[in-house]
C-alpha cells in the first residue's frame, strides 16, 4: 500500500459520504446522516494520514519538503481543508444539511487531482524558488480561506433551497425542516466568509512576502495575483453592501456564490491565462 | 461651510461610493487579466490595426495596472476611505466613551420566557449571587437601579470598536507605501562574469543608466543540480567593493536576497558567457608557473625572459585537434603568432616532425619558455535584479496592522451583555441580554453559559 492507494479510497469514502447526506437530506433518516458523518470523519482520518505518509515519503527520497508544492499536492490539501472545517461546522452547529453541498467539492478536488491529465502525482524535489518557510505558510493560508469560502458556498445553496421550499408559508415541514433555520445559515454564510477572507488576507501578504524574498518585488501583477486580489475584493464588497444596505439572506447566498466562483478561477481557471504563478507549467 | 463641499463630502463619505468603486475595480482587474499587459506599451500596440491601437491607447488598456484609469479609481478609494473615517472617528469616539446606561432600547423586548430565569428568592437576596456569578466569569460589573428593576452591565473589548479603523489605515498606508515604491525606487537587472565586476545599472522600463558608487563582484557562480536533472541551487558569491576594498562579501541564493548600501539584490537568472576562459602554465628550465586564467583579449607578460603575450582567441576544436588557444607573442622586439594545443603530446606524437614544419604549433618555440594549455572552462555569467523600494516597509506595516484590525474586528469583538433583576408578581425574574457590534455566534454562546452558571447558583 501507498498513500495513493489511501487518497483513492478517501476519494471514494468522500463519494459515499456525499451520497449518504443525499439520502439524508431526502430521507428523512438520522441513521443516514450519523453514517454520512461517521465516513466523512473516517475519510478525513486516512487522508491526514497519508498526506504525513507522503511528508514522510519525501524524506526517503532524499528531497524532504510539506507535500504543498505542485497542483496534485495542493488539490489534495485543499479537499482535507473543506471536510477539516466542514466536519468543525457540523460539529458546532449540531446539523448535518450543509454536507450535502460541501462533502461533494472535496471529492471534486480529490478526483480532480486523480485523473485530470497533466498533473503529476510525483514527489518531485523543490526547484530553488519553491525553497522559502513563505511558501508553505502561504499555501496552507489560502487554502484554509478557500476552504472556508467553500463552506459558505455550500450554506448558501441551502439557503436558496430553503428559501425556495419555504417560500412564503414560513413552516418548516419535510426537507425543509431538516435544513438548517434561514436565519443560522445566514449566520454562518457571514461566518464562514469572515473566516475565509481573514485567511486569505493573509494568504496574499504571506504570498507577496515570498515573492518580496524570492523576484524581490512583493507584487507583480501576475494573473494569479491579480484573480487573488479580485476575490479578495469580491468578499470586502459583500462585508460592506452588509454594512450599508443591511444586504443579508438571498444577496449573502449569491455573493458566497460569486465568490466561490472567483475561488475557483483564482486557484484553476488562472491556469489557463498567460502568466508565471501557473501550476501547469513547469 | 459651502454647500458644495458639503456635497463633496457626503459623496466622498458614503459606503456606496465605496462599493461602486470596488466594482469597478474588480472589472478593471478582471479585463487586465484577460488582456496582454505589458509596461512596454508599443509591444502590444504594434500588433493591433490602427483603430484598435488609438483605443488601446486611449484606455491605457495594455497597461491597465498603470493607466490613469487605475490611478483614478485608486485616488478616489483613497479619498472615500479618507473622509469616510475621519467623519466616523467622532461617532465611533462617543460609542466608546457611551455608558452602559440606559441600556439600549429594545435590548430586553421579545425574549422568550424559557429564556427568562425566574426564582422564589428574594429580589434583594438574589443580587449579590447574581453580581457574584458576574464577577466570577467576568471580574467587575456595573450596576444601576431603575424603576423598573437592578440592572448590572458588563463589558469587554471596547478597543474593537476601532479595528475597522486599522483595517482602512493599515489599506491607506499600503497604497502609500507601493506609490512611494514606484516614484522613488527602481528596478535594474545586470549580468555579471565570473571574475567580473559591474558598477553601472540599466534602469528597468527606461533607458536610464545609472552610476553605483560601489561596484559588485562575482566572484564564483554555482549551479547544483538534482538527480533528475532539476536545479536544486543557484548560487552567486558576490563582493561589494568601495574604494577598491571589498567592504561586505556574501553568498546570493533564490530566496536569499542580499542587502548592500540602500540596494537589495535578487538571484534571477545565469547563463554560460560567450567567453570561453583558457587555464595555461608555462614553465622555463627551474620551474612551472601558477594557472592562469586568460580569456580572448587579455594580455599577459613573463618578465624575466621579456615575453609578452596577447590572447587572440580561444578556440573549443581547431582543426579536429581540440581546444587551442592562438597566442600573439612579442618577444625581442618581433611578433609571432603561436597556437597552444591542450592535446599537443598527442598531437606531435602522430605527426612525426610536426614542429620543425609548422612552428607556430610548437608550445616551446621561445625556449627556454614551454606554453602549455591545461583546459578550458566555460565561464558563467550570473543574472542580477536590483532593487530599491523605500515603498517597503509602509507595505509591510499597513499590512500588519490591517490583518491586525481583521483579527480585531472578526476575532475579538465588542461586547456588552446585560441582566436585569426586577420582581414579576410573587417571583423574581433574571433576565439576560447583549449587543455586539458583529453579529455572531459568539455572544449566543456567552448569554446561554452566564444563564447556566446562573441558573446553578439561583435555583428556582
Ligand atoms: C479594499 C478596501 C476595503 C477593505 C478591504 C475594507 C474592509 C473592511 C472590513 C473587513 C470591514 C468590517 C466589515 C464587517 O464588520 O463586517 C469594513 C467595514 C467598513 N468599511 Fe471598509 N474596507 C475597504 C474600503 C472601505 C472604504 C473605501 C470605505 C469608505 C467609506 C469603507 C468603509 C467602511 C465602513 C463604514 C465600515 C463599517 C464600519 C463599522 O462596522 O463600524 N471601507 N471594511
Amino acid at each position: 500500500m501507498s498513500h495513493e492507494t489511501i487518497f483513492s479510497w478517501v476519494t471514494f469514502i468522500y463519494f459515499a459520504s456525499f451520497v449518504l447526506y443525499l439520502f439524508q437530506v431526502v430521507l428523512d433518516k438520522n441513521f443516514w446522516g450519523r453514517t454520512a458523518s461517521l465516513f466523512a470523519r473516517v475519510g478525513l482520518a486516512a487522508h491526514t494520514l497519508a498526506i504525513f505518509w507522503r511528508w514522510k515519503a519525501s524524506y526517503d527520497l532524499g528531497i524532504g519538503h510539506v507535500p504543498l508544492t505542485n497542483l496534485y499536492e495542493s488539490l489534495i490539501f485543499f479537499a482535507w481543508t473543506i471536510i477539516l472545517i466542514y466536519l468543525i461546522l457540523e460539529w458546532r452547529i449540531k446539523s448535518r444539511s450543509a454536507g450535502v453541498c460541501v462533502v461533494p467539492v472535496a471529492f471534486l478536488a480529490m478526483a480532480y487531482a486523480s485523473i485530470a491529465p497533466g498533473i503529476s502525482d510525483k514527489i518531485e524535489p523543490l526547484i530553488p524558488a519553491l525553497q522559502s518557510n513563505w511558501l508553505t505558510s502561504h499555501v496552507v493560508t489560502c487554502f484554509m480561506g478557500y476552504a472556508a469560502f467553500t463552506v459558505a458556498f455550500g450554506c448558501g445553496i441551502i439557503y436558496l433551497v430553503q428559501d425556495a421550499i419555504m417560500g412564503k408559508t414560513e413552516k418548516k415541514t419535510g426537507i425543509s425542516g431538516r435544513l438548517p433555520s434561514l436565519t443560522l445559515l445566514d449566520a454562518l454564510i457571514y461566518q464562514c466568509a469572515t473566516l475565509g477572507f481573514i485567511f486569505l488576507t493573509i494568504g496574499i501578504m504571506t504570498g507577496s512576502i515570498w515573492a518580496h524574498y524570492a523576484w524581490g518585488s512583493y507584487w507583480s501583477w501576475d494573473p494569479k495575483e491579480t484573480w487573488s486580489l479580485i476575490t479578495w475584493l469580491i468578499y470586502a464588497i459583500m462585508l460592506h453592501s452588509q454594512y450599508v444596505r443591511g444586504w443579508h439572506g438571498k444577496r449573502m447566498a449569491l455573493f458566497a456564490f460569486i465568490g466561490f466562483a472567483s475561488v475557483l478561477f483564482t486557484y484553476l481557471g488562472v491556469n489557463y491565462l498567460p502568466g508565471l504563478h501557473s501550476y501547469l507549467k513547469s | 461651510m459651502s454647500k458644495k463641499t458639503n456635497l463633496l463630502l457626503q459623496f466622498f463619505s458614503s459606503v456606496k461610493l465605496t462599493i461602486v468603486l470596488l466594482i469597478l475595480i474588480v472589472l478593471v482587474f478582471i479585463l487586465a487579466s484577460f488582456l496582454p499587459q505589458h509596461r512596454e506599451t508599443a509591444e502590444v500596440v504594434k500588433q493591433l490595426s490602427p483603430n484598435a491601437a488609438k483605443l488601446f491607447l486611449f484606455f491605457g488598456l495594455a497597461d491597465l495596472y498603470h493607466s490613469p484609469l487605475f490611478y483614478l479609481l485608486m485616488v478616489l478609494l483613497s479619498f472615500n476611505l479618507i473622509i469616510c473615517s475621519l467623519q466616523r472617528l467622532p461617532v465611533s469616539l462617543k460609542q466608546y466613551r457611551a455608558s452602559c446606561f440606559p441600556e439600549p432600547s429594545g435590548l430586553f423586548e421579545n425574549i422568550p420566557d424559557n429564556r427568562v430565569i425566574f426564582t422564589d428568592k428574594e429580589k434583594a437576596q438574589a443580587s449579590p449571587i447574581l453580581e457574584a456569578c458576574l464577577r466570577e466569569k467576568y471580574g467587575n460589573s456595573k450596576k444601576s437601579e431603575t424603576e423598573r428593576g437592578l440592572l448590572f452591565c458588563v463589558e469587554r473589548r471596547r478597543f474593537s470598536i476601532f479595528g475597522v479603523y486599522a483595517v482602512h489605515l493599515g489599506i491607506l498606508i499600503m497604497i502609500a507605501g507601493a506609490v512611494a515604491g514606484s516614484l522613488f525606487g527602481f528596478e535594474a537587472d545586470v549580468n555579471i562574469t565570473e571574475g567580473e565586476s559591474i558598477d553601472t545599472v540599466r534602469i528597468a522600463h527606461g533607458k536610464e543608466i545609472r552610476k553605483l558608487d560601489f561596484s559588485v563582484r562575482c566572484d564564483k557562480f554555482t549551479v547544483e543540480l538534482y538527480d533528475n536533472g532539476a536545479p536544486k541551487t543557484y548560487r552567486s558569491d558576490l563582493s561589494f567593493i568601495r574604494n577598491n576594498q571589498v567592504e561586505s562579501k556574501g553568498a546570493l541564493l533564490v530566496n536569499h536576497p542580499l542587502t548592500f548600501a540602500d540596494l537589495r539584490f535578487y538571484q534571477m537568472s545565469y547563463g554560460v558567457s560567450p567567453e570561453t576562459k583558457a587555464i595555461m602554465t608555462y614553465s622555463d628550465d627551474r620551474q612551472k608557473s601558477a594557472e592562469i586564467a586568460l580569456t580572448q583579449g587579455d594580455f599577459f607578460a613573463i618578465p624575466q625572459y621579456n615575453i609578452h603575450a596577447h590572447v587572440l582567441r580561444v578556440e573549443e576544436n581547431v582543426m579536429q585537434m581540440g581546444p587551442a588557444v592562438k597566442l600573439q607573442i612579442s618577444a625581442s622586439g618581433k611578433d609571432f603568432p603561436l597556437w597552444i594545443f591542450q592535446q599537443i603530446d598527442e598531437i606531435a606524437a602522430a605527426n612525426p616532425g610536426l614542429f620543425s614544419q609548422v612552428p607556430v604549433f610548437n608550445p616551446g618555440l621561445f625556449k627556454p619558455v614551454v606554453f602549455s594549455l591545461k583546459r578550458l572552462e566555460r565561464q558563467y555569467f550570473t543574472g542580477l535584479h536590483i532593487v530599491r523600494d523605500p515603498g517597503v516597509p509602509f507595505v509591510a506595516a499597513g499590512g500588519a496592522l490591517m490583518v491586525a484590525g481583521l483579527l480585531i474586528i472578526f476575532l475579538l469583538p465588542h461586547r456588552r451583555i446585560w441582566v436585569k433583576i426586577q420582581e414579576s408578581g410573587t417571583k423574581t425574574a433574571i433576565i439576560v441580554a447583549g449587543r455586539s457590534n458583529r453579529h455572531s455566534a459568539g455572544l449566543e454562546k456567552q448569554i446561554a453559559g452566564l444563564r447556566d452558571l446562573i441558573r446553578r447558583k439561583i435555583p428556582s
